[in-house]
């Protein structure tokens, strides 16, 4: 009998290690540079990382900056707001 | 107007005695620029406007909020999930409107304090040589935190009038009213602001 208990332990577990994204949307107003530093002043990338980022955010509409547990991703979020750039977290896989 | 490093393109500085000693630790990060006071005055009006926007939101309604401005300002931290939004919201809202804030706030008093507009009966020599003073521009040295503080207030400020100028995804505004011509201007200027302050402490 404990066995489907530790199933559903087991399932638990792994949807809590599932891990969350940040991720940074494009907007028409804030400029390139201006991303392009928050990136790197903030998440202590590279120059070229955060071109990437940048760029990515850029040309596809949105870019996945981190990836972690859910409240750090939601710490960055919130960092994100404070900066004024368009940052949602999501599931990794949704 | 161009925000420079303090002490930059100033090699000779060394040479000049000892009132440039200790400059290279004391004001190590500190940029400045010149403005005009008419660029001042509007920065002043902007930032007090933007505290009052923020000021008057009321947090827990951010998220059905009739002004687009404060949405976007502080927008869904989840896309498909209201339930998680909101309570993000309830979380985080109170004290991203209070940094909005006080960041405006920071702009301000690096701005200096607002000129007294004395009405002389006569002209006299202090009124002559204020309004020689008002033809000057005036330098704004503006250290690391405060830098920081005009980085997301310029941003916010753009933020806000991109939602009135109804600019689109594409970046186009759709606003065209008689006002639309010099929120743009603004809007660039803004722009045009922030970018020299993310060169200039970029080395």
């Amino acid at each position: 009998m404990p066995k489907t208990d530790e199933r559903l332990d087991l399932r638990d577990a792994v949807s809590l290690d599932r891990p969350w994204i940040t991720i940074v949307w494009d907007d028409p107003v804030n400029l390139m540079s201006y991303v392009s530093y928050v990136f790197r002043s903030y998440f202590g990338v590279s120059a070229e990382q955060a071109e990437r980022l940048m760029l990515q955010v850029h040309n596809n509409g949105k870019a996945v900056v981190a990836t972690g547990n859910r409240e750090a991703m939601e710490r960055h979020v919130e960092a994100m707001h404070g900066y004024g750039l368009w940052a949602t977290l999501a599931k990794a896989d949704s | 107007m161009q925000f420079e490093r303090a002490g930059a393109g100033s090699e000779g500085a060394g040479s000049e005695g000892a009132g440039s000693e200790g400059a290279g630790s004391e004001s190590a990060g500190t940029v400045s620029a010149q403005f005009e006071h008419v660029e001042i005055g509007l920065l002043r009006l902007a930032a007090s406007q933007l505290i009052d926007l923020l000021e008057a939101a009321e947090t827990h309604a951010l998220g059905t909020s009739d002004d687009p401005a404060l949405r976007r300002l502080l927008p869904d931290a989840y896309t498909d999930d209201p339930a998680a939004a909101a309570e993000f919201r309830r979380f985080t809202a109170d004290d991203l409107l209070e940094r909005k804030v006080r960041n405006a706030r920071c702009v301000l008093a690096s701005l200096g304090e607002e000129p007294l507009d004395e009405i002389a009966d006569e002209p006299g020599d202090a009124e002559l040589s204020a309004a020689a003073a008002a033809e000057q521009p005036v330098t704004i040295a503006l250290d690391p935190d405060d830098v920081q503080s005009w980085l997301r207030t310029l941003t916010d400020l753009r933020l806000t009038l991109a939602e009135r100028l109804e600019i689109g995804p594409d970046g186009v505004p759709r606003l065209s009213d008689d006002e639309a011509p010099f929120l743009h201007d603004v809007y660039d200027w803004f722009g045009m602001v922030q970018e020299s302050l993310v060169y200039a402490i970029d080395v």
